[in-house]
């Protein structure tokens, strides 16, 4: 039996869908049988990121309403083994499912896929009830600002006054110099303020805005600091052990520097 | 020219930004207003007022989170020269 994990934030604009995206890519090249689902109807935009719209047939609302069965709407990525896509309806509108529906469509592809990812659109409605209905754990994407782990925190509420006990936090967009310089919000002082568990910090980094024109996961990319996060957090997610490591200065001297004094 | 302004740096952004989420968070948490927070916090005070001596301006409230639930806290600095009543 797989889990079903809602990917959510408050805010829009955090990387939900990126890490969506990534986090389910790199779990099947990890050899896990995936589901990514995007759960905000009438602004899909998961098949683009992952490069899959003009497969895309029919919708999560097609298999709601009876117009084709759950298997037939999954539209299988051929670049790696296991990832299927659900994708939402474009004409329709957040209110049109029930969370029952989405429920009932989480129960069954968790009896056969080791992880159902939901991307969650942004916002406190019917959109994230949806999204939120069917899971068992939960993903907080936030990145290093007020407004944004303000509304993290009103998530966090929420999805806990429905019973969901497991969530954990990634950081994205994290900079270093501007931690460094003291002008963000740095991964300790966002926890203190959360407290909640850490999966992940995802770096800025510019290769997400190419990987998205292409619409290849920046995972497929290794080596990029962001693909190496992404890769880390989905190990992290199977239960491997693996430290969070301090976040690299981008600036080219501390990097050199950097080197000099590991290699000395 | 303000010599004392170009030797004091400016406090960071970040720590700017860590306490204005503090104090925003505590009342989104609370769901109580600023005004009922001051109030909260005077009261509080006049309280322990009676026991201790207090700066009413150093008292601050904050609610953290424990898991699924939240525990208040509150600290009323207090020196040495604040005797027991
Ligand atoms: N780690 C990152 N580095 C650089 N840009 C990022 C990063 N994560 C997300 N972005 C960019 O931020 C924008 C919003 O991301 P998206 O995943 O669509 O957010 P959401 O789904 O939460 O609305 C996109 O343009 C994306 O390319
Ligand atoms: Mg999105």
């Amino acid at each position: 039996m797989g889990k079903v994990i809602v990917i959510t934030s408050g805010k829009g604009g955090v990387g939900k869908t990126t890490s969506t995206a990534n986090l389910g890519t790199a779990l099947a090249m990890i050899e896990r049988t995936v589901v990514i689902i995007d759960a905000d109807v009438g602004l899909r935009n998961l098949d683009v990121v992952m490069g899959l719209e003009s497969r895309v047939v029919y919708t999560s609302m097609d298999v709601i309403e009876k117009r084709c069965d759950l298997d037939k709407a999954l539209v299988k990525d051929r670049r790696v083994e296991d990832l299927m896509l659900l994708a939402a309806s474009q004409r329709n509108r957040k209110d049109d499912i029930k969370p029952e529906q989405m429920q009932e469509i989480c129960e069954k592809l968790k009896q056969e896929y080791d992880f159902v990812l939901i991307d969650s659109p942004a916002g406190i409605e019917q959109g994230f009830h949806n999204a939120a209905a069917g899971a068992d754990e939960a993903i907080i994407v936030t990145t290093p600002d007020v407004s944004a782990i303000r509304d993290a925190d009103r998530i966090i509420g929420l999805l806990q006054h429905q019973g969901i006990n497991s969530i954990n936090l990634v950081l994205n967009r994290l900079s270093p110099t501007l931690v460094k310089n003291g002008n963000m919000m740095g991964k300790n002082e966002v926890l203190d303020i959360l407290n909640i568990d850490l999966l992940g910090v995802v770096p800025e980094d510019t290769g997400v805005i190419a990987s998205t024109n292409r619409g290849v996961p920046l995972v497929h990319s290794e080596g990029s600091p962001g693909a190496e996060a992404y890769m880390r957090i989905a190990r992290r997610m199977t239960g491997q052990r693996i430290p969070i490591p301090e976040m690299q200065e981008e600036n080219f001297f501390a990097n050199l520097l950097n080197w000099f004094s590991r290699n000395k | 020219m303000d010599f004392k302004r170009l030797f004091t740096r400016k406090s960071k952004s970040s720590s700017i930004a860590t306490q204005r989420l503090q104090l925003i968070l505590t009342q989104d948490r609370f769901e109580v207003s600023e005004d009922s927070m001051k109030k909260l916090q005077f009261e509080l005070t006049e309280v322990l007022a009676k026991y201790f001596e207090f700066t009413m301006h150093s008292v601050k409230m904050s609610l953290k989170r424990e898991g699924s639930s939240y525990v208040l806290m509150a600290d009323f600095p207090y020196s040495k020269s604040d005797k027991l009543r």
